[in-house]
């Protein structure tokens, strides 16, 4: 950083004394997130009001090799908007919260960085759209968990937010704006990044390591009109396995996960407590949709189907009754009764986090095993959530992790951990996602060398001042 | 007589440091949204909205200041030191309790109370209020109001009064109803008439009551919701006596106001002193809408003069998300210590609409807006004394939403959101104005 600079001053300068602070207790608010990574505080916080302020920022930053990361809600529970260097930059983007454009015939939209869930929800849900909506608060937004690989109660058949954007609007590093899909070609067209080249992954999974998205287009398939959700369960991760590959063929639900009783329970219990011996160890749903009553009979009864053959092959799957209140909670999404803030943390009180993975679905038994005992060896619920996407083509694993932040002891075992379950399923071949700094190092060390290369020289070439979330990967 | 008010660093279980930690800051606080269907979002923190900066922003923000402000920051280095930007953003929430009615974790029944303790720490540290603030201190302790009026001209506005009115001096007559004016239609002129149409309706229904005139004294609310306890202690102490002389000499068993204020200080606040049963005792406390909805329903009154208008209501914080019972499970035998459980609405919600829906002529919209998911006027907290023209700015947004409705007036049972929602009608030259709901009545009777 080029010292005996006003960036302060010049920060005010480009977005209004109002909208720049470097302001202790305000850094103070920005220096956590849900986690257990350790608060650092930034030195600025900026909010522009649009691109061109943005565009000036960089600049600023480039100049005066100002560290910047740019943030949504922060509400993420991986720590990707802490600081890891000192005097950084948060760009705080809320005030970039305008939903562009719905085009309803062709069901797809255009948001700004800070547009939540909650906010889209209600603007889709009138022209009878829908988009992928996560557990996470509905604070949450929309391009902040789609650019970082989000995952949603579509992602069963429509896979990851991510792979919902259609087009995005890019500041890059260095101050130049660029756009990636149909709108670089035409300006109000968004609708897709086929048939160009995919740059659009130089900007998601990259942790606002690479360029400032300002706007994306996403896809919002419209609200079907019949729902039901079926549900199971079974005594061993081995059946539930079992049942969820055999029904995940026919890639009809939007959402195929399956819970167990830790995971299940309203909150996940802290610190660890039995499971009654009365109790099944896995419960499983399906959302299934249908645009016609004909449609949904259908998809449920393969569902029947498939139950019935596992009972025949041997298997403990039941089918089991869904209480009214989870089946909403399955399918009210946006909710702020579900989820991370009430479900998953409340009892331990402060905190949550993960060993969040996409590992091969075969593997899941091998792995959950292994955590099982490694959360009961450190007085935790083993709270673990294993989803098939896209069919059976890759399949999630995470442990929601409760944290008692008020406890230094209590986060640094919660830490722990995760840290020890992540080493479980990067032996297996499993892939965290939205990872903290310390679980990227972990990557790096198992990564290919060509893989991480690329990376690096991408970086070099897209960001040669080093300055966008600079740690935040581990590559530069 | 003690009072039991927490403390922002209060050592021992289930403190209020333990609560604030439980905020896991998902941000849920941050906008009023329920699922429906169909799915509603709305901005719901003033402060939030106006500042932008997370630690502005709903209780996420409050608990960042609380950690910050009481040193347990533990994983970092940095020292809570009292700044001038601390205290503005300390002093900037106008206490309205949307993010409270967000929140779903176990810091929800205590997240008023921290921003209250975090003031009240910060006065006995000799660094709150806010500057501007001072001139309500120092009039409330000379005054007894914090309008700087003098107590003589407390009962000025009873001289308007006609003699042939039913309203007793209370101090010589016995009566079951005490009315509570309170300072604001005292004091404040261009809510004066709230006073006077309360009587009026009162004398149009027959109802036998009294009221203080020159010993009334301020209810405490405005100085305890900026920190200044000892001066809240020493009025509101002043009048628990005064009520348990009033059951006890003159029969009083309903205080009866047209403040919202006073009405959240007596039921919300009250409670916090050791004599509040003893004083209390036989006595129950009724918002005006509250009595008048009450005799309405058995019968006893009914609009009867047709007043043609299209109206909206606005619910003042203090008469609607602020009145919870709060349902915690503080031995921890059905969940875990301290555990937020559930809450009772008491919020008085609905009999203002019903009385508004029962005089003949009128029309009647909510707001998107209402009830436990109402916005703000912007006068709460402090804010009309230190920041008059955003109060007024955050009135005008108000305004603005009730003029969706295409309503003419907005009706609202505060004189503090009454004239601030003028204020900011003012600002947007809107005709939308405010008036109570007993101004309003008293046309129908």
């Amino acid at each position: 950083m080029v010292e005996n600079t006003n960036i302060l001053g010049e920060l005010k300068g480009i977005a209004g004394d109002e909208h720049a602070t470097s302001d202790k207790h305000i850094m103070y608010a920005y220096s956590y997130d849900m986690c257990f990574v350790p608060n650092k505080l930034p030195k600025y916080v900026v909010q522009p009001a649009n691109v061109e302020e943005i565009i000036e920022i960089v600049k600023l930053c480039n100049k005066t090799k100002t560290p910047m990361i740019p943030v949504g809600a922060n509400t993420n529970i991986g720590g990707l908007c802490i600081p890891k260097q000192e005097n950084t930059l948060l760009i705080d983007l809320r005030r970039l919260n305008k939903i562009i454009k719905i085009d309803e015939e062709t069901r797809y939209a255009v948001v700004e960085p800070g547009v939540s869930h909650a906010q889209l929800a209600e603007a889709l849900y009138s022209k009878g759209l829908r988009f992928g909506w996560p557990v996470g608060p509905p604070s949450g937004t929309v391009m902040g968990c789609a650019l970082c690989h989000g995952i949603s109660g579509m992602s069963g058949r429509y896979g990851l937010n991510s792979q919902m954007i259609t087009s995005m609007e890019v500041i890059r590093p260095t101050g130049e704006m660029c756009r990636v899909g149909s709108c670089a070609l035409k300006e109000d067209s968004w609708h897709s990044f086929l048939p160009l080249p995919r740059m659009d992954g130089l900007f998601t999974g990259w942790f606002g390591t690479t360029g400032i998205v300002t706007k994306i287009g996403i896809y919002t398939p419209a609200v079907p009109p019949h729902v039901d959700v079926v549900t199971t369960s079974t005594e061993h991760i081995s059946e539930m396995y079992k049942y969820m590959l055999e029904f995940g063929r026919y890639e009809m639900a939007d959402d195929l996960t399956a819970v167990n009783w830790w995971l299940s329970q309203s909150p996940i219990p802290y610190p660890y407590k039995e499971k009654p011996a009365d109790e099944h160890k896995w419960n499983s749903y399906a959302v299934l949709y249908g645009y016609t009553e004909k449609e949904l009979e259908a998809k449920v009864d393969a569902f029947n189907t498939v139950v019935k053959h596992q009972q025949e092959l041997g298997s403990s799957v039941l089918k089991t009754e869904y209480p009214e209140e989870a089946k909403r909670g399955r399918t009210e999404l946006p909710s702020q009764i579900i989820g991370s803030t009430k479900n998953y943390c409340k009892e331990a009180g402060g905190g949550i986090s993960w060993p969040g993975t996409f590992t091969p679905a075969n593997k899941w038994e091998e792995v959950y095993n292994k955590w099982e005992v490694i959360y009961k060896n450190r007085n935790l619920s083993p709270a673990t959530r294993v989803t098939m996407y896209r069919g059976i083509h890759y399949g999630m694993l995470r442990a929601m992790t409760p944290i008692n932040k008020q406890s230094p002891e209590e986060t640094e075992n919660a830490k722990q951990a995760i840290v020890e379950a992540l080493g479980a399923i990067l032996d297996a071949g499993g892939i965290p996602y939205k990872p903290p700094t310390d679980f990227n190092i972990e990557i790096n060390k198992r990564a290919n060398p060509g893989y991480l290369k690329l990376m690096e020289d991408i970086k070099d070439m897209i960001d040669p001042n080093g300055i966008m979330n600079p740690g935040q990967l581990v590559v530069r | 007589m003690e009072w039991d008010f927490r403390n922002i660093d209060d050592e021992g279980k289930l403190n209020l440091k333990h609560f604030f930690w439980r905020c896991t800051a998902c941000g849920t606080c941050r906008s009023g949204y329920t699922y429906g269907p169909p799915p509603t979002f709305r901005k719901i923190c003033p402060q939030g909205e106006k500042f932008g900066f997370q630690g502005f922003f709903g209780s996420k923000g409050k608990a960042a200041l609380a950690r910050w402000m009481t040193g347990c920051s533990y994983l970092t280095d940095e020292k809570f030191e009292y700044t001038p930007e601390f205290l503005n953003t300390l002093y900037t929430c106008t206490e309205c309790g949307g993010c409270q009615n967000q929140c779903m974790i176990d810091f929800k029944p205590h997240i008023i109370d921290t921003i209250e303790a975090m003031r009240a720490k910060a006065v006995q540290d000799g660094k709150g209020p806010l500057q501007d603030h001072h001139v309500l201190v120092m009039s409330m302790k000379n005054n007894d109001n914090p309008y700087t009026g003098p107590r003589a001209i407390r009962a000025k506005w009873m001289k308007k009064i006609s003699k042939t009115s039913n309203l007793k001096d209370i101090n010589k007559e016995s009566s079951p109803v005490l009315y509570y004016a309170g300072c604001t239609p005292a004091y404040n002129a261009p809510v004066r008439d709230l006073a006077l149409s309360t009587v009026s309706v009162f004398d149009k229904i027959g109802l036998d009551y009294g009221a203080l005139g020159k010993k009334e004294v301020c209810c405490g609310s405005t100085v305890l919701r900026i920190g200044e306890r000892d001066q809240f202690e020493r009025v509101a102490s002043n009048n628990l006596e005064q009520f348990k002389w009033l059951h006890d000499e003159r029969g009083v068993d309903t205080i009866v106001t047209s403040c919202a204020g006073c009405y959240r200080a007596f039921v919300e606040d009250y409670p916090h002193s050791d004599a509040y049963k003893d004083c209390m005792d036989g006595i129950r406390v009724l918002h005006t809408s509250e009595l008048l909805y009450e005799k309405f329903k058995n019968g006893e009154w009914e609009p009867t003069k047709e007043v043609k208008m299209k109206v909206t209501y606005h619910d003042p914080c203090h008469l609607g998300r602020h009145l919870k019972e709060w349902i915690i499970d503080w031995d921890g035998v059905k969940q875990w210590e301290g555990s937020y459980l559930d809450c009772v609405d008491k919020g008085v919600f609905e009999p203002p609409r019903e009385l508004i829906k029962a005089i003949p002529g009128i029309e009647f919209e909510d707001m998107k807006r209402a009830r436990n998911n109402s916005f703000c006027c912007g006068s709460g907290g402090g804010i009309k004394t230190a920041f008059p023209d955003w109060a007024a700015e955050n009135a005008a947004m108000r305004v603005e939403e009730a003029m969706e409705t295409g309503a003419e007036k907005i009706i609202s049972c505060c004189p503090f959101c009454h004239a601030n929602l003028n204020d900011g009608a003012k600002v947007i030259k809107s005709g939308c104005n405010t008036m109570d709901l007993i101004e309003l009545l008293d046309k129908a009777l």
